[in-house]
């Protein structure tokens, strides 16, 4: 971990289930936040992957995007946007979680059936309703 | 609001009643057992254990150290099976439940459009996605492709905290398993005695399995 610039923090409370607590959340959006608890970090991961699909299902349903490009688009954005944020953002040392590979793939396919679950749903109710 | 969409919506309950009922049988049958509370927090301390001893051990360590480490690991492995038999119960169990539920909705919702899929899936998922639906239209959504993406989102949702979602999600795995195998057998006879290529639709059903057992750690 390039840990120069990082603050030594108390370890975060976490829920057994992976769900996390609030003050882990706040962590996630500063630059400097020190990782130690590796599952913690892969969580916060695998969450956003989540919350990216809800909102690209939402969206590609009410404009509508059809076909191949939109999951395409989908991917790329999921994929891309928490690269960014954790190679750009964060800084991390991707080695240290088993590389970027890995994290990439954390959480991806239940993201992609969460968004595909969202977009079809959307897409029926208003286009086809 | 129409019958499709009433449909598409009945559908996401009941993936979110049958998923409760599989954590409920599987938390019924195995997690509340003294057997499973001992053996997890047998196996949650050794595996911490090993892991700090491996984190101390050098290169130079002794081969006594080393043999320590493998008797460890030998002890971890044989817990860590013990395990996975007290799983195997509800996995037979949520397997039977399952099947028994899905031939009912199959039967229930035989020849209906669900949703309508902003896509064209590619031709060997077609047959899940527009299985058992009259006409062309490779928009048309069935129930199972349906059931399979809302289970595949929902569990994570649902999973009972501190209790393994991998345990829940094998269980579910292996009762789709059984769906999919018993639909593959009919399927491979109705192709065979129609004298169609088997290897597309073969290819997908393995896939199929493969793809769900492998979906997530």
């Amino acid at each position: 971990m390039s840990g120069g610039r990082r603050k030594e923090e108390p370890p975060q409370p976490q829920l057994a289930n992976g769900a996390l607590k609030v003050s882990v959340w706040s962590k996630v959006l500063r630059s400097d936040a020190a990782w130690e608890d590796k599952d913690e970090f892969l969580d916060v991961i695998y969450w956003s992957r989540q919350v990216i699909a809800v909102v690209l299902g939402v969206v590609w349903g009410v404009l509508p995007l059809r076909g191949f490009l939109g999951i395409a688009g989908f991917c790329l954005i999921n994929a891309g946007v928490l690269y960014l944020y954790f190679s750009n953002y964060l800084q991390i040392d991707e080695e240290e979680y088993g590389g970027t590979w890995e994290l990439t793939k954390e959480g991806f396919m239940t993201s992609f059936a969460l968004f595909m679950v969202i977009w079809i749903i959307f897409y029926t109710a208003i286009h086809y309703d | 609001m129409s019958t499709m969409f009433a449909d598409t919506l009945l559908i996401v309950f009941i993936s979110v009643c049958t998923a409760l009922l599989a954590e409920g049988i599987t938390w019924v049958l195995v997690y509340r057992t003294d057997k499973y509370k001992r053996l997890k927090a047998e196996v949650e301390k050794q595996s911490k254990k090993l892991e700090k001893k491996k984190e101390t051990i050098t290169e130079s360590a002794g081969r006594q150290q080393k043999k320590k480490i493998e008797r460890q690991e030998e002890k971890l492995k044989n817990n860590n099976r013990d395990l996975s038999m007290v799983r195997m119960k509800s996995m037979f169990a949520i397997g039977f439940c399952f099947t028994a539920l899905m031939g009912m909705f199959n039967s229930i919702f035989d020849g209906r459009v669900v949703a309508k899929l902003p896509f064209t899936p590619l031709s060997y998922i077609q047959g899940l996605s527009h299985r058992n639906l009259l006409g062309d239209d490779t928009t048309d959504c069935s129930f199972i492709f349906l059931y399979i993406l809302c289970t595949m989102s929902i569990r994570q949702w649902i999973m009972i905290p501190g209790y393994g979602a991998e345990a829940v999600l094998n269980a579910w795995r292996f009762g789709l398993l059984i769906l999919l195998s018993a639909s593959h057998l009919r399927a491979v006879r109705f192709l065979h005695c129609n004298c169609l290529k088997l290897h597309k639709y073969h290819f997908f059903i393995v896939y199929q399995h493969l793809f769900v057992i492998q979906e997530h750690k």
